[in-house]
């Protein structure tokens, strides 16, 4: 085991910058331990720790110094709180090589192996032909035209398209926010902390360099990860008691000069940041929209203005970064107020608090939806911008069409909350992972579970498709954990293997299943799920067709790792792959960078998959399956 | 939340604990009421089946290990339902017997129409519950307001402290002082049954919510019987639950057979010990009780497979455990412990295995799965671990997560319900630097009011996270020790989060309040309102009414208000000082710089403020508009509801959403129907159990306490008399019999896991 010595954590000395109080910030640290603990073998070769920069943690804001409690027991809350995660940018414009090949390659691929029980997904932005049909759940067949490109977010709203309209003109110039960071007196930005040499560092970026947003406590920090001096932030940024516990930069509007960086925080509050002018501006100021902490924020599929947060009471809000806050009050009266919805019906929908077709569109929130009351972890938008993914602490994962603001899908966990969500590249199959110390594979297509991944010791915190390594038949994910450990793992179609389909003894403890073939026809079964069958209105989807129950463990694939091997000290919060590169971090601010392996040093890919393949199983077992489960409603 | 703490703490500065005492000074002889005491304030009539009970235990010296389990198995509600109920309940008059001798007691009526709950809990009612007749005449009444004096601050003067709050909860007592023997009414001899019996029967027969339990009498019996708990010396929770849980399960069947001899069944083969559990004979009606409850709850089935490397037979073993204890990792889940325990296992060089087919010592593979699931699972989570070196045990503080719902992976091909759904509902903390030493505490999830913190005398609600401020890790002194789960169903746990996140919803909405219309007091919280799925009490809420809000939060904020740095009585002291501190200690000119840096920071609230109170001036009457004309909408609603809610029982249920913002009249009207609902939805959710509780079906219906449900017919007694399965009467096939030698050591697996690590 390397053992390195931590930095001081808060040593003495090195007083603040004047005016700013008695803050002592240390320094950013930069090791490259080596050796066999310090590599990830795997068939394709053996990726390689290029360094471990470990960001330094704030010291506490003086208003804020933790009073030190003696007693274990002490029922105080803690405000939410997040480990480091990053959100990655390269400035100039690359297509990213990943898309040619998959996407290449599943258009001339010849599509006899897969089987027919597997269409092509709508969501495959260059697969228009196989769409018809497919997607049925939403009653629309799409047109032709839909597959290239979605539609903007609520573009038939022409009180939201006068606010689009504006940039319209000077589509070069780029908005920024309008107050300056460095000069502000907001109580809520204690400091910030610009490198001495930052305009010079800028110029001597390479525009194809990695710049990274990290959060530390309540600093965020730029760094520069293509720079010798990387260890060196290119601003720090320390707010004064609000954790960043998210962020994300808009991929649309970056350039050369510019970067929009949206934070969501532990007090609710948003920042919209531009960290090369050094603006930013505020929202939901003191939770005026939502008083809860932000759980993940991201930009909406190529907007330049609209992203989405998730709050932690279970709301989305769609903020423009351009636009006041306002006082929320709730515009459509939910669905639950009426009295003819049941429990199960209000579940099964989306509460629209304010649709993006409102008229009032002068002042943020753009949308407001209600998907539960249990807190959201995370989201995460599809491939094709159509749709997104919410995980929730309760267990409850949803696919939701934002464009129509409609829920399509409602699966509930093995066990536990779930903690981290992620689309495929091709955005067929979708990816969580969770308490139940599971990564599951769920099928868009077919709305089901397709595996069970076992391997994890502990919570999944965070998984991701590797998409240069994925095709239109095989796909690496990879994820990581409170057992600080990187697992990763190859799925292929054909490679799925079921348990042995053990004679089933269920009581309850699964409720009855829901699968599509039986659904159709076991009437028992749907009955449960809604009593008042003949109230449902046309707005309001066929829940039969939105909740879907657990999976017994005995009819489900369970798939093993590739890989598998404690990567740092501390429990792991995030995971990110590059072209060269994984990166992961931990909930202790490390960022471990693991070059991946040379080429020619390490077997072809081919091998390692096709090794997988000639044990396939053909993924339409899963008719046969549900017929197993039919004996049980 | 914190705003709403900080709003609370506004001008009492921690480090001036005199101005935490204003309120006491004010009103001296009026003290606050309990945060749990709020919690109550809005409770109906109290249910004759404990489940809305809530007594601390007094500690004796180093007796917390007996109370926090004892209040684990208290709250597991087919535990408490079986020992009331084992042989029979107590008839009242039993009851009030000792009321002559010692025990306090004004009132045993199991169901007191007479007292209103003000006049139970508000903290006059209390104080005159405690009145020198009540109180237990041993104990000195402290009044509260005495408790200030002048020089000097002790741990216990610092209201916060759990010392101060344990000391105020003897004081306001009722003291049930269970130093008497109630046995001989339902014809059982002294045990240590019997003796938890009659804790669990004078709470709920107690017609306070609140009050101490002293269980003079059980240690009494425990510390004689068992001399390994006979030292004052801190002792292991998991041990005492495993003993106790044998313990009773030896003294029930003992009290079967002595039934059966009473009644003079001359055949001597109407006796038939049938893997622990005694099935009565045919004729014996009068004894038809199932002993093997504690089984059935507690009990599940490991096997045990063992492969013979040489000559590749495997063998199987069946055995039976009461609990399970697991090997802990660094950074790991339960789920993987468990999935550890499971895990193939070598045996070779000196633990060879003796393979009954090739003969001799071999070496072979073994590997443990679960056959049949227990209905409540205790895991026990091996903290305290021998280490060589030292030659002695040490304590461990791995981060082992733990979910609040659990399924398991490690179960054999062929077990029954696989996939059985797990809920967490205890959990026993224990807080020190060592085995030797420390504290036990426990949080448990009790029906209707949330999760509570049960601190020896001290009874506290506390949030849902907090049951995860216990997974351990470094530096952090209180980890979770023992983890009950139990069994529960998809449904259920959808209709408990459901309650939850409209609790957590309702409370968020209720902040909003406050901060449309007070703009002042949120300025000074810098906008630090994070809050929502923080609700202080989940359940309770969705009971509350609207004007009970407020008292809530000022209930949370006194129960999350930093307790000073003060010695711990329960011989934490010497521990917590090896706490490192991590903040650096401030220099004096720190602390001007800080001090100058608040004024600025208060200059800029105060300009803030301003700003906002005009803002915020406006949007109120925007707002008032809004809100009436919601409030009409939702009036409507609401009676269009109530009217449809009376249909069912079901629909009722999902009407619950629209309360909260309803108005305070039509609000009562639905509580009284949630309040049913409530009772409904739990007596659902646990029907399993009563279902499958034997001793509940065959309850002779002459005796007291006996429910029409049980008068199943004879004929399941004979079934299960004949072959040695023993079946769960809700009809699932038990696993293969039970092989004659499983009898003997049906608990070898429970205590030699224990004795591992002492």
């Amino acid at each position: 085991m390397f053992v390195l010595p931590p930095p001081p954590r808060y040593p003495t000395g090195y007083p603040g910058a004047p005016g700013t109080g008695p803050l002592i910030e240390t320094n950013n640290t930069l090791t490259h331990p080596t050796g066999p603990d310090h590599q990830l073998v795997v068939g394709e070769g053996t990726y390689i720790l290029r360094e471990d920069l470990q960001l330094a943690t704030p010291p506490p804001h003086p208003s804020e110094a933790p009073i030190h409690n003696p007693n274990p027991l002490a029922t105080t809350l803690s405000p939410p709180s997040s480990g480091t995660k990053l959100s990655l940018v390269v400035l100039a414009p690359r297509q990213p090589s990943y898309s040619r090949l998959y996407k290449l390659d599943t258009t001339n691929s010849t599509r006899s192996q897969v089987p027919p029980s597997i269409q092509e997904s709508p969501h495959e932005t260059n697969s228009t032909a196989s769409d018809v049909g497919s997607y049925s759940t939403s009653g629309v067949a799409p047109s032709p035209l839909e597959g290239q490109q979605a539609p903007a977010f609520g573009e038939g709203n022409p009180a939201l398209s006068v606010m689009i309209g504006k940039d319209v003109k000077d589509p070069l110039k780029r908005r920024k926010p309008k107050s300056n960071i460095v000069k502000s007196n907001s109580s809520f930005v204690s400091r910030v902390i610009p490198h001495e040499a930052l305009s010079k560092r800028l110029q001597e970026h390479n525009p194809n360099g990695l710049f990274a947003f990290a959060n530390v406590n309540r600093a965020l920090q730029w760094l520069d990860l293509s720079s010798p001096t990387k260890e060196e932030h290119m601003t720090k940024v320390l707010f004064t008691k609000a954790h960043a516990l998210c962020h994300d930069i808009n991929q649309v509007t970056k350039g050369p000069n510019h970067m929009d960086l949206v934070l969501g925080f532990s007090t609710g509050d948003i920042i919209w940041y531009e960290p090369m002018s050094q603006k930013y501006a505020r929202m939901n100021k003191n939770g005026v929209i939502n008083a809860s902490a932000v759980s993940d924020i991201r930009w909406l599929p190529n907007s330049e203005n609209l992203f989405l947060a998730s709050h932690m009471d279970g709301s989305l809000i769609v903020y423009d970064k351009e636009k006041e806050d306002a006082l929320f009050v709730a515009e459509e009266q939910s669905p639950a107020a009426e009295a003819g919805l049941n429990e199960k019906e209000q579940k099964a929908s989306l509460v629209i608090k304010k649709s993006v077709n409102s008229k009032n569109q002068k002042t943020n929130p753009v949308s407001y939806w209600k998907v539960s009351n249990s807190k959201i972890n995370a989201f995460a938008f599809s491939p094709d911008g159509r749709h997104f993914a919410t995980v929730s602490e309760d267990g409850s994962f949803r696919i939701i069409d934002f464009l129509k603001e409609q829920l399509l899908h409602l699966y509930t966990s093995y066990y536990g909350g779930m903690m981290c969500v992620c689309w495929s590249p091709d955005g067929r199959y979708i990816v969580t992972g969770g308490q139940d110390d599971l990564v599951s594979i769920w099928a868009l297509e077919d709305s089901m579970l397709v595996a069970r991944c076992q391997g994890h010791n502990s919570w999944v915190t965070a998984v991701a498709f590797d998409p240069w390594r994925c095709d239109e038949r095989n796909y690496r994910i990879g994820s990581v954990g409170e057992d600080c450990r990187l697992l990763l793992w190859d799925f292929s179609v054909g490679m799925l293997h079921r348990p042995r389909a053990a004679s089933v003894r269920q009581r309850g403890s699964i409720a009855s299943a829901t699968l599509k073939v039986q659904r159709s026809r076991t009437e028992g079964s749907t009955t449960r799920l809604r009593s008042n069958s003949n109230l449902t209105t046309g707005s309001v989807l066929d829940e039969e067709e939105v909740v879907h129950a657990v999976e017994p463990r005995a009819r489900t694939a369970m798939l093993p790792p590739v890989m598998a091997k404690s990567v740092d000290e501390h429990p792991l919060c995030w995971l990110g792959f590059e072209e060269d590169c994984i990166i992961t971090s931990c909930n202790n601010g490390h960022i471990r960078t693991w070059d991946r392996p040379k080429e020619g040093a390490g077997s072809d890919k081919d091998d390692s998959t096709s090794a997988s393949m000639s044990m396939s199983m053909s993924m339409s077992a899963s008719v046969n399956l549900s017929v197993g489960a039919s004996n049980n409603a | 939340m914190t705003s709403f703490f900080g709003r609370f703490k506004a001008g009492a500065s921690p480090t001036s604990p005199a101005s935490n005492n204003t309120a006491a000074k004010k009103d001296p002889n009026a003290p606050q009421p309990t945060p749990l005491e709020k919690l109550l304030a809005d409770a109906g009539p109290i249910r004759g089946d404990g489940s809305d009970k809530f007594f601390g235990f007094e500690n004796f010296g180093s007796t917390c290990y007996c109370n926090s389990i004892i209040q684990c198995l208290y709250y597991s509600v087919p535990f408490r339902e079986q020992v009331i109920n084992f042989p029979f309940r107590s008839p009242p008059e039993a009851l009030e017997r000792p009321t002559n001798t010692t025990l306090p007691r004004l009132n045993t009526d199991l169901l007191p129409i007479s007292n209103g709950p003000n006049s139970v809990l508000s903290a006059k009612g209390r104080n005159s519950m405690s009145s020198p007749t009540a109180v237990s005449p041993r104990k000195p009444v402290i009044n509260p307001g005495a408790t200030t004096n002048p020089q000097g601050i002790k741990p216990e003067d610092n209201k916060d402290s759990p010392e101060y709050k344990k000391k105020q909860a003897i004081a306001a007592g009722p003291v049930l002082t269970m130093d008497y023997e109630n046995s001989k009414a339902y014809g059982m001899s002294e045990s240590l049954f019997a003796s938890l019996k009659d804790i669990f029967e004078a709470i709920i027969a107690n017609s306070s919510r609140i009050g101490v339990v002293s269980p003079t009498r059980f240690l009494e019996i425990l510390r004689r019987e068992n001399e390994m708990f006979r030292t004052p010396m801190h002792q292991d929770a998991h041990e005492f639950l495993n003993l106790l849980l044998n313990e009773v399960v030896e003294n029930v069947e003992h009290f079967s057979r002595q039934r059966l001899k009473e009644i003079g069944d001359s055949d001597s083969n109407g006796l038939t010990i049938n893997s622990g559990a005694v099935v009565p004979d045919q004729k014996s009606t009068n004894s038809s009780h199932n002993t093997g409850w504690v089984h059935e709850l507690f009990e599940g089935t490991l096997t045990s497979e063992t492969r013979c490397l040489t000559c590749e037979n495997t063998s199987q073993r069946d055995e039976a455990f009461l609990d399970l204890s697991v090997d802990l990792d660094q950074h790991s889940s339960v789920t993987s412990c468990l999935r550890k325990f499971s895990e193939e296992e070598m045996l070779c060089e000196r633990n060879k295995f003796h393979c009954d087919n090739c003969g001799g010592l071999q070496e072979a593979e073994k590997r443990m799965k679960i056959k049949r699931l227990p209905k409540i699972l205790a895991l026990h989570l091996k903290r305290f671990k021998y280490t060589e070196d030292l030659q002695r045990l040490q304590k461990l503080f791995h981060r082992v997560v733990y979910p609040y719902y659990l399924r398991l992976f490690n179960t054999t091909d062929d077990a029954e319900d696989p996939d059985r759904l797990y809920e967490l509902y205890a959990v026993v903390v224990h807080i020190g630097g060592g085995p030797y030493h420390g504290h036990y505490v426990s949080i448990i999830k009790t029906q209707d009011r949330g999760w509570l913190l049960f601190d020896d005398e001290m009874v506290e609600p506390v949030d849902k996270a907090y049951v995860r401020n216990f997974f351990g890790g470094e530096n952090v002194l209180a980890c979770a020790y023992v983890l009950f789960y139990q069994e529960t169903t998809y449904e259920a746990m959808q209709k408990e989060q459901e309650a939850e996140g409209l609790a957590a919803e309702r409370a968020s909405a209720q902040n909003e309040e406050p901060i449309a219309t007070s703009p002042k007091q949120n300025g000074t919280t810098n906008g630090h309102a994070g809050h929502a799925g923080h609700a202080p009490h989940p359940l309770q809420n969705t009971t509350t009414p609207l004007a009970e809000i407020d008292d809530q939060w000022a209930s949370l904020n006194h129960a999350a208000t930093a307790p000073l740095p003060v010695p711990d009585q329960n011989g934490l002291g010497h521990v917590v000082t090896s706490i490192p501190i991590l903040n650096a200690k401030k220099s004096n000119m720190a602390f001007r710089q800080e001090k100058a840096e608040k004024a600025r920071e208060e200059k800029e609230r105060k300009a803030a403020e301003k700003e906002l109170e005009k803002q915020a001036k406006q949007k109120r009457k925007e707002i008032e508009n809004i809100r009436r004309e919601n409030y009409r909408k939702q009036d409507e609603e609401l009676k269009v509801a109530l009217a449809a809610s009376r249909a069912t029982a079901t629909e009722e249920q999902k009407q619950r959403r629209k309360v909260p913002v309803a108005e305070a009249e039509s609000e009562k009207q639905v509580e009284k129907s949630k309040e049913k609902e409530n009772g409904l939805a739990k007596g659902g959710s646990l029907s399993r159990f009563r279902h499958s509780s034997m001793s509940l079906r065959h309850k002779p219906s002459f005796w007291p306490g006996a429910k029409e449900k049980h008068d199943e017919p004879k004929e399941l007694e004979q079934e299960g008399s004949a072959p040695p399965s023993r079946e769960t009467t809700d009809g699932t096939p038990a696993g293969p019999p039970d092989k004659p030698e499983k009898s003997k050591n049906r608990f070898s697996l429970g205590r030699k896991k224990s004795t591992f690590h002492l």
